[in-house]
């Protein structure tokens, strides 16, 4: 009995994959260099989205390609050829979790500047960045408002 | 357990809406006067738990504390974490605001059934505070994790593994949540009863 616990329980962990996260935000950052089209996705700056699928489709939702992040949570793959329209890539991480990037045609039809990489990387890091005390003060700020409107509104409706 | 935007199919998403609203129309109706401050306390707890991470091997995940928001507040719960969980899309990105109903009701729902089933067990002795607290915590994350599976499996029957997975994997964090709020129960119990509803009937 106790065994067939065991293996249950090692089954369970087993099938469970290293990239599964309870994570809030997932986020796939991509970019264009050498007719290739890289990627990079993770659950915030240091916690990589391992094994996590990777969709790419068109503007009419038409699957191109499809693949599977790294250790690293990284994932290149050929300019697809034939292609008339931007490619939206989707990271797919499981348990409700999905994020996604845009590539457009005038990206994919030219190898990017200095300062669009210079754009990108600042994109990346503005998404990766943790919230700021501002943000969280704000939020915390905006409850207060919200209920001392409420507290204004029960005054005057008893 | 923050549903991300374009998972969820319409029907599941309008569902989740549709409960969300008549439940914040609920809980708005029955907060009264003197506990608006604890409702305001609670939102902004539960606002910034999910900025805590606990490891969990290769992975992470993050305090939800809809347990304790639940326990404390009863059917007013649902605005609390309505409004956090918005804050927490617009501030931090996390979730996706058409999913809002869907994450709100994933989180709220449990709460508010943990706020019937244990706030009974609240102010008998710490001791029972803080089992009631536990309990309250891990149920609170239990359920979620069955209705987060739930939303997934309708949207795609296919989800149905991914399901049994989040609740197998949710299991520390049933845990560590039932601890913290097992303490936090306890130790307002000490410092500020009035906030446990319990102990005003």
């Amino acid at each position: 009995m106790k065994f067939k616990t065991s293996l249950l329980l090692a089954l369970i962990f087993v099938s469970i994959q290293a990239s599964f996260a309870f994570a809030h935000k997932v986020i796939i950052f991509a970019w264009v260099e050498e007719g290739m089209i890289h990627s990079q996705s993770s659950f915030g700056s240091k916690r990589k989205a391992r094994s996590c699928a990777i969709i790419v489709s068109d503007e009419k939702n038409n699957i191109i390609h499809e693949g599977k992040t790294n250790d690293q949570g990284e994932y290149s793959f050929k300019i697809p050829e034939n292609i008339e329209s931007d490619l939206v890539l989707t990271l797919d991480a499981g348990t409700g979790h999905k994020g996604q990037w845009k590539i457009s045609k005038k990206e994919m039809a030219s190898d990017p500047s200095i300062n669009d990489i210079q754009a990108a990387q600042n994109k990346k890091e503005e998404l990766e960045q943790q919230p700021s005390i501002f943000k969280i003060m704000g939020g915390i700020g905006i409850i207060i408002l919200l209920a001392s409107a409420l507290k204004l509104f029960k005054r005057n409706d008893s | 357990m923050h549903i991300s935007e374009g998972v969820l199919s319409g029907p599941v998403l309008a569902a989740g809406a549709a409960i969300a609203v008549a439940g914040t129309g609920i809980g708005l109706k029955k907060i009264d006067y003197d506990h608006i401050v604890h409702v305001a306390i609670l939102a902004s707890a539960f606002f910034v738990a999910s900025l805590i991470h606990v490891p969990i091997g290769p992975a992470s995940s993050h305090l939800i504390l809809n347990g304790i928001v639940g326990l404390l507040l009863g059917f007013a719960a649902f605005p609390a974490i309505l409004t956090a969980l918005l804050l927490q899309s617009i501030l931090f990105q996390y979730g996706g605001l058409t999913a809002l109903g869907a994450n709100a009701v994933i989180m709220a729902a449990p709460a508010v059934l943990g706020h019937y089933l244990f706030l009974p067990l609240l102010g008998k002795s710490s001791k029972f505070t803080f089992v009631g607290g536990f309990l309250a915590g891990f149920f609170s994350i239990l359920v979620s994790s069955l209705l987060l599976g739930a939303a997934l499996w309708f949207t795609d029957q296919n989800f149905f593994k991914t399901s049994l997975l989040i609740i197998t994997w949710n299991i520390p964090i049933m845990i560590i949540e039932g601890i913290v709020t097992g303490f936090c129960v306890a130790f307002l119990l000490k410092v500020y009863p009035e906030i446990i509803p319990v102990n005003k009937k």
